[in-house]
């Protein structure tokens, strides 16, 4: 019997451990180690984070649909990795330490012939003075990282309201909380839904909203912006999101690297190396990612953490990590099988795999300040990564060593992102686009990377319809109800 | 080389604005084209987009004469707004009038790939959020209001800015005169109709009566209209709909009408 352990529960790992375990039956165990005890469809944070939806509606428990699967689940977090056993045993290892209440600080050593990880990433608020304390958020702003993040959000985003109820203005400011952040969609999906609550309560005329975030244009994304392309014609999504903002009376600051916040008040670089203060009275700015603070450790006990990790805490996969310079990047830079290149029986997906450089053209403030979007690793591309690294590796286990591994290259996957501009079931609006590849491929598409026949965007109340329908498929497919394999990832 | 400008309706280019990251000699040359082709054509500055390259490249000329080179341009900051009347090369012999950001602060590369930031207000900065629009794949057209959109739009129609200072109304004041006009001619068939079955030769000659004095107000509609038409078109003159052929066209419509009506009734009604 062999066993495969998945280093953490979210959409990529769940994706992974699910389908591994349905794969490899009842012969092979699958091990999911996640310190929660809840699921969380991230993208729906955002509606909870405007009190339009509860926490209950995005989450659900782990342990039923683990038990259901035949999937082993431990409630705690990992700490660290011996890929190559210590010195009372050959077999590798992974050191956890319980989170669940009854056994809360616990560690165990649980030995694997398959390792996944995919712990997502550590939510680095510590990164910039007066965010937060390591992965805490601080006091100043809010986050809709995740569902209890995002139900604070939504309550102060109701004091707010009732401010303005009372004639009070207030001002608004969302975007990226360092000048190295991801996840631009999510804050951009999260202000015009703040946007849109603000003008259902009838207070939008009391209210300003600002935009700040580290992309180097609006629409950015952190995927290098992407072209509509519409009667032979194509208008980059800096049109398309400017256009938006100026619609819905949303100022921006763009070039951004928040360098403190304060009570009301955040601080921050611009490319051009300027800086600047903008004052707020509510603010949800997304922290940067960082690795989760694994540790490797040789069979002697020695740290072999950076033969295993990248810097950033990230897992090291089969990318090419000496690419240089922004003229050298390249599609096939980007990782194919994520599998690490020391330890062949250890993958990474989601946003836990190492990504060989950004994917937006990478600037620097005069000041030396970089300032740019990380790439995104997060929603239809983690779920395909989880589930072509689980492919890979039941056929290793059901076939043999020498089985080829499944690929699944950023830079040959498209992506599809349903961006909500407001919810509401005849009001509501969303942004839907797709973007083929995700990375640019300039070799095989000269100009931007892409092929713009598969690289649209349109916005409206249609796309709102398709973002809630997503919203349940997805929660019945991570529940693993009837069906639940047919829905692509 | 001096380059062929693209002008409207071809679109700049089909292969999207990407940013440079090989600085070589293939990118001095297109920056060459750019300068010989913005003086050939006595221009303020040219996107690479205008010349049929893709690459995000912006030549414009400073006040001193000399040429900026901008590579891979972003505006990261913006401040105030300022309305005025731009042309571009994209659109030849037509302005807009267009609202831009007052202040602008542009990061760029040079050709040795260098970054860069300058300061920009005013016309240099209208200017330059002009050409960094193209790199986008945009033009100024994006970014006029609702009502100077459609006013471009016919500007493109005809071909030129002269006499095309507003848009072509849906509805005009003078439509009322046609309606009246058609209601009276419908009231004189209403006539025509209740005749038939009327055999009293008093009562037939009373609505005989009717339809004539209907039919002078019909008349006098008319004539209204059609002084009061050209009056009203004066203020619309780029108007298909304004001018005096469709003014006499539509006049005449009403007049054959009533003298359908009024023939019928000649015979129909009138008892004499």
């Amino acid at each position: 019997m062999a066993r495969l352990i998945v280093l953490g529960g979210g959409v990529s790992g769940h994706t992974a451990a699910t389908f591994a375990a349905k794969w490899l039956g009842s012969a092979h165990e699958v091990v999911v180690v996640t310190p929660n005890a809840k699921w969380n469809w991230i993208p729906s944070n955002i509606w909870v984070g405007v009190g339009q939806m509860s926490k209950e509606d995005v989450t659900f428990d782990l342990a039923p649909v683990y038990a259901k699967a035949g999937i082993t689940y431990k409630q705690a977090k990992a700490v660290s990795l011996n890929p190559a056993g210590n010195e009372l045993s050959e077999r590798p290892f992974v050191t956890i330490e319980y989170t669940e209440q009854s056994r809360a600080g616990e560690n165990e050593n649980i030995e694997y012939d398959y390792v996944i990880n995919a712990t997502g990433p550590k939510l680095n608020f510590g990164a910039t003075p007066g965010l937060g304390e390591g992965d805490s958020l601080g006091e100043h702003t809010v986050s809709v990282c995740t569902a209890d993040h995002a139900v604070h959000a939504a309550d102060e985003l109701n004091k707010c309201i009732q401010k303005m109820k009372s004639g009070e203005r207030q001002k608004f400011l969302i975007g990226t909380g360092h000048g190295l952040c991801t996840c631009q969609g999510a804050a951009f999906e999260y202000i015009f839904n703040v946007e849109h609550e603000l003008k259902k309560a009838g207070v939008r005329d009391m209210a300003d909203l600002k935009w700040i975030s580290n992309e180097s244009f609006l629409g950015d994304f952190g995927v290098g912006g992407l072209h509509m392309k519409s009667m032979g014609f194509a208008v980059s999504s800096k049109i398309f999101a400017e256009s938006l903002f100026t619609e819905r009376n949303v100022d921006w600051i763009i070039g951004a690297h928040v360098n403190k916040v304060e009570a009301g008040k955040v601080h921050y670089e611009l490319l051009d190396g300027d800086m600047g203060e903008e004052d707020f009275d509510f603010s949800m700015l997304i922290p940067p990612f960082a690795g989760v603070g694994l540790k490797a450790y040789g069979k002697d006990g020695s740290d072999i953490t950076d033969t295993i990790f990248a810097p950033n805490g990230f897992l090291k996969v089969d990318a090419n990590y000496g690419a240089g310079a922004y003229e050298n990047w390249k599609a096939s830079d980007w990782p194919l099988t994520y599998q690490n290149p020391t330890y062949s029986n250890m993958f990474a997906c989601g946003i836990a795999f190492a990504p060989p450089h950004a994917i937006s053209k990478p600037m620097k403030s005069p000041n030396g300040t970089p300032i740019g979007p990380t790439p995104p690793r997060t929603g239809m591309p983690s779920g395909i990564i989880g589930k072509a690294v689980a492919h890979s590796i039941c056929d290793r286990i059901l076939k043999g060593e020498d089985a080829p591994l499944h690929e699944a290259s950023m830079a040959h996957m498209g992506a599809a992102c349903v961006a909500s501009a407001g919810k509401g079931l005849f009001t509501g609006t969303a942004a839907a686009m797709t973007i083929y590849p995700v990375v640019p491929d300039f070799e095989k598409y000269p100009g931007t990377g892409r092929d713009t026949d598969y690289t649209f965007g349109e916005i409206g109340l249609a796309g709102h319809w398709i973002k809630h329908i997503l919203h349940h498929l997805f929660m019945h497919k991570a529940k693993l109800n009837v069906g639940w394999t047919l829905i692509p990832e | 080389m001096i380059k062929e400008i693209i002008t409207y309706p071809t679109p700049p280019s089909v292969e999207y604005s990407t940013d440079v990251r090989v600085f070589n000699e293939d990118l001095f040359s297109l920056i060459d084209d750019l300068k010989e082709t913005i003086t050939a054509n006595s221009l303020d500055g040219l996107a690479a987009f205008q010349i049929g390259n893709h690459f995000n490249v912006v030549v414009v000329k400073k006040e001193d004469g000399s040429f900026l080179e901008l590579i891979n341009p972003r505006i990261i900051m913006k401040n105030g707004n300022i309305v005025g009347m731009e042309k571009t090369a994209y659109f030849p012999g037509l302005s807009a009038e267009v609202k831009r950001y007052n202040k602008i602060s542009v990061v760029y590369q040079d050709r040795d790939s260098n970054q860069h930031s300058l300061k920009a207000e005013g016309a240099f900065s209208v200017l330059l959020q002009r050409k960094i629009d193209y790199t986008f794949g945009s033009s100024f057209l994006n970014k006029l209001s609702s009502k100077e959109k459609a006013i471009f739009e016919k500007k493109l129609e005809f071909g030129s800015d002269i006499a095309i200072s507003e848009t072509c109304p849906t509805t005009f004041k003078r439509d009322y005169l046609v309606k009246l006009a058609n209601s009276l001619v419908i009231v004189i068939a209403i006539l025509l109709f209740v005749s038939l079955f009327v055999d009293d030769k008093s009562c037939l000659s009373e609505i005989w009566k009717y339809q004539l004095y209907t039919s002078f107000g019909v008349l006098g509609v008319n004539i209204v209209y059609f002084f009061y038409a050209q009056y009203e078109g004066k203020e619309f003159t780029s108007c298909t709909s304004c001018q005096i052929g469709n003014i006499i066209g539509t006049t005449l419509i009403s007049l054959v009408k009533l003298t359908f009506v009024m023939i019928l009734s000649y015979f129909l009604v009138n008892p004499l």
